[in-house]
């Protein structure tokens, strides 16, 4: 790093060094100016090339001497004692990203917590600006008629549903891609790249199209209970069944396994497996202490791309589950729609929020130290 | 007697684990001069059999050498190991590596297949159905093209197409410049500037879709925007940039800065370098970003759903409206167009690529 920036470094001393000479000049008439300026940069190569270590020594010092002090933390937070790299952006260039980011990221989720604990208006949708807790009481209570509050499960019962869901199909995706995952990593290059390429088409399909295609496909009317009539088994309800949305859930979040478990094993060296082999080792210890050791970060990481935005899921409880099966998702847009209790709804997404947030964090956290264990992280 | 065996070899193998970390650490300081031996030893059988008399000779030379020059830190290197070298070439890569390991994990290939077909058999069936002729979405009448024609001329469906086309190339544009700034510039961040920034653009990935919705539609009638296309491409672009940001941060990391070094050396200015060097160099990252940006905005259903009115509705709300009051075969053609944009995105970004990736 240092010997790369020495040279660019030097020519600065040199600008800098003439700049001085013609400061130092301005108070004569211009033509001694001119005089001294050309005297200056055309002297120039031979005196650096004399005394070079010592002038750029002594500006050096003059440069540090002229900025003693810090700058305050907010511009050194933001970089901004730094020199703008060849080929790259003044740090300015950042920041519509981040002010769009702060405007429609951070924005609504101050504006949801804020809401959560605010009333609700006496008619119509929105919220009313007085505080209150009702919106999270109403998670765990019900009031009668008279005032009187008491224990109420439904709501718990909806987010245990989800929990439920989500989990499962966490559990069978990285089940299902792990597999696929280490075949793949296992081929040559190139059909790496194709099978790559074929997980990653569902990933970039249409949700909704995915979805449809398991309607289609489950429908009383579709290819399983046709084959099952022509068998004379009957025809069987396979749609609008938890079933169904969980095997709509699975298939949309598969990809998301595999992806990063594949990443994780990408790169992994197969030689120690055949080290492995070679010392001794059964299949399971290969399997476990070897090759589960390098998926690990990816496991993880794919752990947590299945179950956040499983937990949340909400197309494919409202086609396939045909509102049977009502999960956290469909709770809140309800709450936004039809029941028009905002501070509920917001209530709700704010503890969605903050579940969140801390399955991200646990997430992170072991997917560094599995990867600083596997040797994989700097 | 196996049982023996079993355990001395567990014990050696345990030893090696508990000796790994260590070794991992001393070597990033060893990089440099393990880089220049493992790159003679770890090369291809053919090519390391071929040159090995000659280059591994000179290579371990090499490290005598330096070992001897920089081992001020007490590395003294014994007379007997100066004339001594490898008498084999040190890889154990051995032809038919991927057959032997397949026949020691038998169930992947097979559990791989079918979660392949797992993956491609309802697609397979939708777009099978999209060929159907009668006016049942199920009931298979022979092949015919009519309903693509159908659905090019429902003036609901065009509108709604139309609506997401707009939304879609206005954020993939917009996310793509911001995207691009944001990625040149976020070097000259300090450490948590960066951690804080990248933080903040990836939540929106991380936050579940439906409560980003709803806050997002809290969040513009508390501000007072009206519902319709500005906040749709406003929220649409913030989505977007994570996706837009990811292949060209990639393709940023793969390039040669020397370049860039050499530009500003030859008198470049800082924005003729950006346009001139960096932008080129970084086309096909930009490229495969924005696609994946034009598809995820076109995708969006969640989002978009909170934002509209009744003039701005987009593709996937009309379609879910649509499935909503059962399957049609209207919606098999449009689920197979926008089948194939996806495998149209897939293969041109990953053509793209892969194409660094054979030229590096």
């Amino acid at each position: 790093m240092m010997s790369d920036s020495k040279p660019p470094t030097m020519a600065i001393d040199g600008r800098d060094n003439s700049d001085n000479v013609i400061n130092s000049a301005s108070g004569t008439d211009s033509a001694a100016v001119m005089t001294a300026a050309a005297a200056a940069t055309s002297g120039l190569s031979r005196s650096q090339k004399l005394q070079n270590p010592q002038e750029s020594q002594e500006s050096r010092e003059s440069q540090k001497s002229q900025k003693p002090q810090k700058p305050p933390w907010y511009k050194r937070m933001f970089g901004a004692d730094r020199k703008v790299k060849p080929g790259m952006l003044h740090r300015i260039w950042a920041l519509p990203s981040i002010v769009l980011g702060l405007m429609f990221t951070l924005g609504p989720v101050c504006v949801i917590v804020a809401f959560s604990f605010m009333s609700r208006p006496d008619v119509g949708g929105g919220v009313k600006y007085q505080f209150s807790l009702d919106g999270y009481k109403k998670l765990l209570f019900r009031e009668d008629f008279f005032g009187n509050s008491y224990f109420d499960g439904r709501y718990l019962q909806v987010f245990w549903t989800s929990l439920w869901m989500a989990l499962v199909t966490t559990a069978v995706c990285v089940a299902l891609a792990f597999p696929i995952a280490l075949w793949i990593s296992m081929r040559s290059a190139k059909a790496q790249r194709i099978l790559v390429m074929l997980v990653t088409i569902p990933f970039w399909t249409n949700l909704i199209v995915r979805t449809y295609a398991w309607m289609l496909i489950l429908n009383d009317n579709g290819p399983i209970n046709q084959f099952t009539q022509r068998l004379g088994m009957g025809a069987h309800e396979l749609l609008y069944t938890p079933v169904a949305s969980l095997i709509g859930l699975i298939y949309t979040f598969l990809p998301f396994a595999v992806l990063p478990m594949y990443s994780a094993l990408a790169g992994f060296d197969f030689r120690l497996v055949e080290a492995a082999y070679d010392l001794g080792a059964t299949r399971g210890v290969v399997m476990r202490r070897i090759i589960l050791r390098a998926a690990r970060p990816g496991i993880a990481s794919g752990i947590a791309l299945c179950l956040i935005p499983a937990f949340g899921a909400y197309v494919q409880p409202v086609l396939l589950g045909g509102g049977r099966v009502l999960m956290v998702g469909n709770l809140i847009s309800s709450q936004f729609s039809e029941a028009r209790n905002w501070p509920f709804g917001s209530a709700i997404s704010t503890v969605i929020l903050v579940i969140t947030l801390l399955a991200a964090l646990i997430a992170s956290a072991v997917g560094n130290r599995s990867a600083r264990k596997a040797g994989i992280a700097s | 007697m196996t049982h023996d065996n079993r355990t001395q070899g567990n014990r050696t193998r345990s030893n090696r684990m508990q000796g790994n970390e260590p070794m991992a650490a001393s070597a990033a300081e060893l990089a440099e001069a393990a880089a220049a031996t493992s790159t003679a030893a770890v090369g291809s059988p053919a090519e390391s059999a071929q040159s090995q008399p000659s280059s591994v000779n000179a290579e371990y030379a090499d490290l005598v050498v330096r070992a001897a020059a920089g081992g001020n830190g007490g590395i003294v290197v014994p007379d007997w190991l100066e004339s001594k070298q490898p008498d084999k070439p040190l890889t154990t890569r051995r032809a038919g590596r991927a057959k032997n390991d397949l026949k020691r994990f038998p169930f992947i290939g097979f559990i791989s297949i079918l979660v392949l077909a797992f993956l491609y058999i309802p697609m397979a069936i939708v777009v099978g159905y999209s060929f159907n002729g009668g006016r049942q979405a199920l009931l298979w009448q022979g092949f015919s093209v009519r309903w693509y024609g159908e659905v090019f001329h429902d003036p609901a469906i065009i509108a709604a197409t139309r609506t997401s086309l707009v939304v879609a190339l206005a954020a993939t544009v917009l996310s793509t410049l911001l995207a691009l700034g944001y990625v040149l510039a976020i070097d000259h961040m300090s450490r948590l500037g960066s951690r804080l920034a990248s933080g903040l653009i990836n939540a929106s990935m991380m936050i579940p879709e439906i409560v980003l919705g709803v806050a997002t539609m809290a969040f513009i009638r508390m501000i007072g925007m009206a519902p319709g296309y500005l906040p749709l491409i406003l929220a649409h672009t913030t989505f977007c940039i994570p996706f837009v940001e990811m292949p060209i941060r990639a393709r940023l990391q793969t390039l040669d800065r020397s370049c860039f070094e050499a530009a500003q050396d030859l008198g470049a200015s800082q924005f003729t370098t950006v346009r001139r060097i960096t932008m080129p160099l970084l086309t096909p990252g930009i490229i495969s970003g924005a696609l994946m940006g034009f598809v995820v905005s076109m995708d969006d259903y969640m989002i978009s759903n909170f934002l509209t009115t009744a003039g701005t509705t987009t593709l996937p709300i009309y379609i879910f409206s649509l499935i909503r009051k059962g399957v049609n075969p209207s919606i098999n053609v449009i689920a197979t167009l926008l089948l194939l944009l996806a495998v149209v995105v897939t293969v041109v970004s990953s053509v793209l690529t892969g194409r660094k990736g054979s030229k590096r």
